[in-house]
Formats: structure tokens, C-alpha cells, sequence
């Protein structure tokens, strides 16, 4: 166990550029984003000429909206965070993309994989802390940063409400704000194994290319799906990818209603059922469980290709 | 790893062999290397030197019997790797790690490293602790791998070409380290270079291999005696041609002539006698008349 931790360890700093640097930056210029639209706001809504019933600045118009929906208000906010912080998000896939790609690939370019080798680790140990911290650790780290910056958020527009006069009190749904986090967690989690197949399959050829792992990841599933599209005419594992890839939710969440009465249904939807019909379809579904039994496959495949790599 | 005795030994190999599709780098080598020895495996390029130490390490799969400590090293690597220590012939070390990273987790993966020697072995170099592997000049990335390596207590240390493209001052050290603060009874270090000169009088055995076989394993002390090389003096040609050396030169004008097995005193009648330095001897096999 404390080889693993130390392992996952070595791989966060390895990667430490794509797991913390890329989500701090992004968060910081969301921040910067926000600090500098709200500090405008009400200048720009008077620049443009445009009259708002007597708001000119933010604490106006969330007293306004405060008074107006105090039920819907505090998530609202809640998903305000969320819009404010999403920028911080955008690179993960790329992130975990990468990481994959590049773990059992560059160990073996830049021969460190002989030092590796003279430690007692077993080579599945190696393997499984290469595939589990990109999509474990990777975006819990995001959603670490995406928490900081919607609390700095959080506080930033706290400060400008004393000042303004504002809700400073309403901008605090810390309860919500909590629950969306390990909402939010929970649905990307479900929706890593759902990609878990895909996922192995980029680890086992960064496991398996001499050269080019990009090429190798990306052109073979293309070209099996166009020649199922030419000679078939069919796409069965065209959509059977785009099922792993996130497709699964659409049959997941196609009984949901649509009509949402305001935002706290939406978040409420979002942090509760959304979970929980997530998971009921999934386990239920017979494509999420052989998914895994692929992605074994392909984690077996990289185990027995990095045994014989020098 | 329990009850490895002092009387097994380290490395136990019968038929070993090696193919590359339809190459064959090495050809059923059989050997065996105690305990508490300096083995020297001497061999040009592609003698299969390389290949016969990554079967030894586990890093490749072979034909044939082979035991390391009592393990199959193509089965039980991890287990393995408690006991030996290796460095190959190219830099390994993770050039994007910081020196103290590299020790934080040979720490925490490496049950028998010490981390006390390994920062004592470094503070007599001058290899920065913050400064990343990348960053270090090629004398430095050796010294932090020997300061790992020597920090952990194994019993086969397996050494590549350790010093190839150090100057001389590294080298030097490098040795007298392995030879004052590492070796003893207790351990094997195995070791190919080029630089035989270097290696031949710490060496307590040697092993020389050509075409994938092994053509000569013999003890240091033996093997220097088995050789020797007259100067002949004036007048002694024909004599010292009926002798059948195994092979002539000429120095300084002079003939040369190396016997094996004959002893010093029928040769010294023919002239001047010395001993054979180990990069003598390996030509003088290599060619072909030495068997």
C-alpha cells in the first residue's frame, strides 16, 4: 500500500504541470475574469445606457434578485459558483488524455524505466498507479482548484456586497455549495468508468507504441469505424464509443423531466437523482460492466507489455 | 529472502540463451558465480554481454536454466530487486525528478535503502540535493546513482559500463568507492566495461564472452599466471617458435611471443619475462589461439 501511495506520489509530480499548474492558471484567470465583470458591472449596464429600476451596481441587483426568489436564490448562486469556475474544468480531458498516453511511453524513451525496473515494484503496480492517478487523482485535484476559486470567488464578491450593500450573508448556500461538490465528483467518477475501456485502451498503446503513441491511440478505432461504415454500413462501435464517451448518459437521464421550475430544481436534480439514476442505469446496464472487462483486458495487456520493455 | 547461505551461489545459470527473431545473442551460456566476488564479463560490442545481464535481471525472458538468489528472474523480479542493485549502461535516472526526490522514493519503495548513507555518500560530492537530474553533468548523475545504490544493502550489485563517458577523476573514484565502502564478503558485484585497465585489479574473477558463449571464466589470480610474455632475446627465435606461443609481436625491435601454461622458468631461459595485463590476455584469447 505505501508503495502504491508512493507510486501515485511519483506520478503527481511527474505530471504536476497538467494535475495543478493548468487548473490553478485557469482558475486564477476565471477569478480575474469575475473580479474584473463584477467590479463593471453596473458601469457597463449605465455605459450601455441602459436603465435596470434604479440597479447600479451588483449589490442592487442581487438584493433585487434576493427578494424577488429568496426559495430559488441560494442555488443560483450555487450554480453561479459552478458557471464562474467552469473554465477551470475545460482542460481535464486533455489532461487525462495525455498523462495516459504519455506514462508507459516516455518511461521507456527516456530509458528511466530501467531505473524504475531496479526497485522492488511489481510491473502491475507500476501500471495500475500509471492509470489510476489521471483519472482519480487528476480530477480531484481539478475540483480542488474549482472549490478554491469559487470560495475566493465567494469571499471576493462578499467583500464587494459590505461595500455595496448588498446580501452579503445569501452569498454563503454553504450546505448547497458542498453538496454540489461531491455531486459534481460523484458524476465525473461514474462517468471514468464508464470511459474506463477507452481509457486502458490509451494507457495499453502508451504501453505498446515504439513511436507516435498519438497516431496509435487515435487512428486504428478510426479506421476500424470507417471500414464498418464502408463495408458494414453500419457504426456499431462508432456508437459504442461515443457511449463510453459520455452517450450513456442520454439513456441514463432520458426519463428526467425536462421542465425545470427554477434553479433549485435543476441543482437539486443535479446533486440527488442525478447520482443515483446514474448509478442504477449503469450497474443495471450490461455495456457499463463489459466495459470494465475490456478495460481489464487492455490494463492485463499494458501489465504484459512493460514485463518485457527495457 | 531467507536462508540464502553463503555456500549458494548468486548466479547459477545452465544453457542460458537468448534469440532475437533470427539472431541468437546469446548461445546456452553456462556459469556460475559465488559469493562475495568481483566478476569482470569482458567482451566487445555486441557480444552478448548486455543480454546475458538483463536475463540475470529479470528484464528479459531467456531459454535455459537460470537462478539468482534462489529466484527465477522472469518470474519474480520485484522479489528479486530486494536484493540486487543495477545500473545500466545508460543514464536512468529520472531527469525530470530533483536529486532529494530521487531519494524520497527509492525511500519509500526500497525497504533495504538507507537514506543516511546515501546523504552521507552525497555530501562528499558536490551534487546539489534541489537541482533536478536533468540539470546535472554526467559525473554527477553517476555519483547519485552510486550514492543510491551503495545506500542499499543488497547483494548483487550489477554495474554496465558504469563509467562510460566520465572522465578520469569520476572513474577513479567511482571504483575506489565501490571497492573501500561497498564491497565485502557478503556481496557480488558483476561488472562489464570497456575500460579493462580500470577494473582488473579489483577484479577477483573474470568471464570473457564472444559470439553469445563464454569462451573463458577464470579467477583473477589464476589467469595472470597462466600468461606470460617473453621478450626474446637475440639468437632465441627459433627456440622460443618451438614452444608454440600463442601469439608474436615485436617491441622495440624485438620479438615478442605469449605462452599459456608453461611455466616461468623454461620461458625465462629464453629471455625477459612479464605478466600479462587482463586487456592482453583478452586479445590474446579473443584471437583465437588462447584455447
Amino acid at each position: 500500500m505505501n508503495t502504491f501511495v508512493a507510486l501515485v506520489k511519483r506520478e503527481v509530480l511527474d505530471g504536476k504541470n497538467g494535475y495543478i499548474r493548468v487548473p490553478v492558471i485557469l482558475a486564477g484567470l476565471t477569478v480575474l475574469l469575475v473580479i474584473c465583470s463584477s467590479l463593471g458591472f453596473g458601469n457597463m449596464l449605465y455605459f450601455d445606457g441602459m436603465e435596470h429600476e434604479g440597479i447600479e451596481n451588483l449589490a442592487d441587483a442581487m438584493n433585487k434578485a434576493a427578494a424577488r426568489e429568496p426559495d430559488e436564490f441560494p442555488a443560483a448562486i450555487t450554480i453561479g459558483y459552478w458557471m464562474m469556475s467552469v473554465l477551470a474544468w475545460v482542460a481535464l480531458p486533455f489532461v487525462i488524455f495525455f498523462s495516459l498516453l504519455g506514462a508507459l511511453y516516455e518511461e521507456r524513451r527516456d530509458r528511466s524505466i530501467l531505473f524504475w525496473k531496479s526497485m522492488p515494484v511489481s510491473d502491475w503496480q507500476e501500471v495500475l498507479a500509471k492509470f489510476f492517478t489521471p483519472i482519480v487523482v487528476a480530477p480531484i485535484a481539478f475540483l480542488g482548484v474549482a472549490i478554491v476559486a469559487q470560495l475566493v470567488i465567494a469571499v471576493f464578491l462578499s467583500i464587494l456586497m459590505v461595500f455595496q450593500g448588498g446580501p452579503v450573508l445569501d452569498l454563503w448556500p454553504v450546505g448547497l455549495m458542498i453538496t454540489s461538490w461531491f455531486g459534481v465528483l460523484s458524476h465525473f467518477l461514474i462517468s471514468m468508468i464508464w470511459a474506463l475501456p477507452l481509457l486502458a485502451w490509451v494507457l495499453f498503446v502508451s504501453a505498446y507504441a515504439s513511436r507516435m503513441p498519438f497516431l496509435w491511440a487515435i487512428l486504428p478505432p478510426f479506421v476500424v469505424m470507417i471500414v464498418e461504415e464502408l463495408f458494414l454500413d453500419s457504426h456499431v462501435i462508432a456508437s459504442w464509443v461515443g457511449t463510453h464517451m459520455g452517450g450513456w448518459q442520454d439513456g441514463a437521464f432520458r426519463d428526467m423531466p425536462n421542465d425545470f421550475d427554477g434553479p433549485r430544481d435543476l441543482l437539486m436534480a443535479l446533486v440527488n437523482g442525478l447520482q443515483w439514476q446514474g448509478l442504477s442505469y449503469s450497474f443495471a446496464n450490461p455495456q457499463f460492466w463489459l466495459g470494465i472487462v475490456i478495460a481489464g483486458g487492455f490494463l492485463w495487456g499494458a501489465v504484459e507489455l512493460r514485463k518485457r520493455a527495457i | 529472502m531467507t536462508g540464502q547461505t553463503s555456500g549458494t551461489p548468486v548466479v547459477e545459470a545452465r544453457g542460458l540463451a537468448k534469440r532475437f527473431g533470427n539472431f541468437t545473442a546469446l548461445k546456452g551460456a553456462t556459469f556460475t558465480i559465488p559469493l562475495g566476488r568481483i566478476v569482470g564479463v569482458i567482451g566487445a560490442n555486441g557480444a552478448g554481454k548486455t543480454t546475458m545481464l538483463n536475463a540475470v535481471l529479470g528484464l528479459s525472458s531467456y531459454e535455459g536454466e537460470l537462478r539468482v538468489l534462489g529466484h527465477d528472474p522472469s518470474k519474480e523480479r520485484p522479489a528479486l530487486m530486494q536484493d540486487i542493485c543495477f545500473i545500466s549502461d545508460v543514464a536512468t535516472l529520472p531527469k525530470w525528478m530533483k536529486v532529494v526526490e530521487v531519494l524520497d522514493f527509492v525511500e519509500s519503495v526500497h525497504p533495504k535503502f538507507d537514506r543516511a548513507k546515501a546523504m552521507n555518500f552525497l555530501s562528499r560530492t558536490k551534487v546539489p540535493l534541489e537541482r533536478k537530474v536533468r540539470a546535472l553533468s554526467k559525473g554527477m548523475t553517476v555519483q547519485l546513482h552510486l550514492a543510491v545504490v551503495m545506500s542499499i544493502d543488497a547483494k548483487l550489485l550489477v554495474l554496465d559500463e558504469p563509467t562510460l563517458g566520465l572522465d578520469i577523476m569520476f572513474r577513479k573514484q567511482f571504483y575506489q568507492s565501490l571497492l573501500e565502502e561497498y564491497f565485502d564478503e557478503e556481496r557480488t558485484v558483476i561488472i562489464t566495461t570497456h575500460q579493462v585497465e580500470e577494473v582488473e585489479h579489483i577484479l577477483s574473477d573474470v568471464m570473457f564472452i564472444r559470439d553469445g558463449e563464454i569462451v573463458l571464466e577464470a579467477e583473477m589470480d589464476e589467469l595472470t599466471q597462466q600468461f606470460i610474455e617473453v621478450l626474446v632475446a637475440p639468437g632465441k627465435e627459433a627456440e622460443a617458435m618451438a614452444l608454440k606461443p600463442i601469439s608474436k609481436g615485436t617491441t622495440f625491435g624485438k620479438s615478442t611471443c605469449v605462452y599459456k601454461n608453461i611455466d616461468r622458468e623454461t620461458l625465462a631461459k629464453l629471455g625477459e619475462t612479464r605478466r600479462l595485463g587482463l586487456a592482453d590476455i583478452f586479445v590474446a584469447t579473443m584471437t583465437g589461439e588462447g584455447q
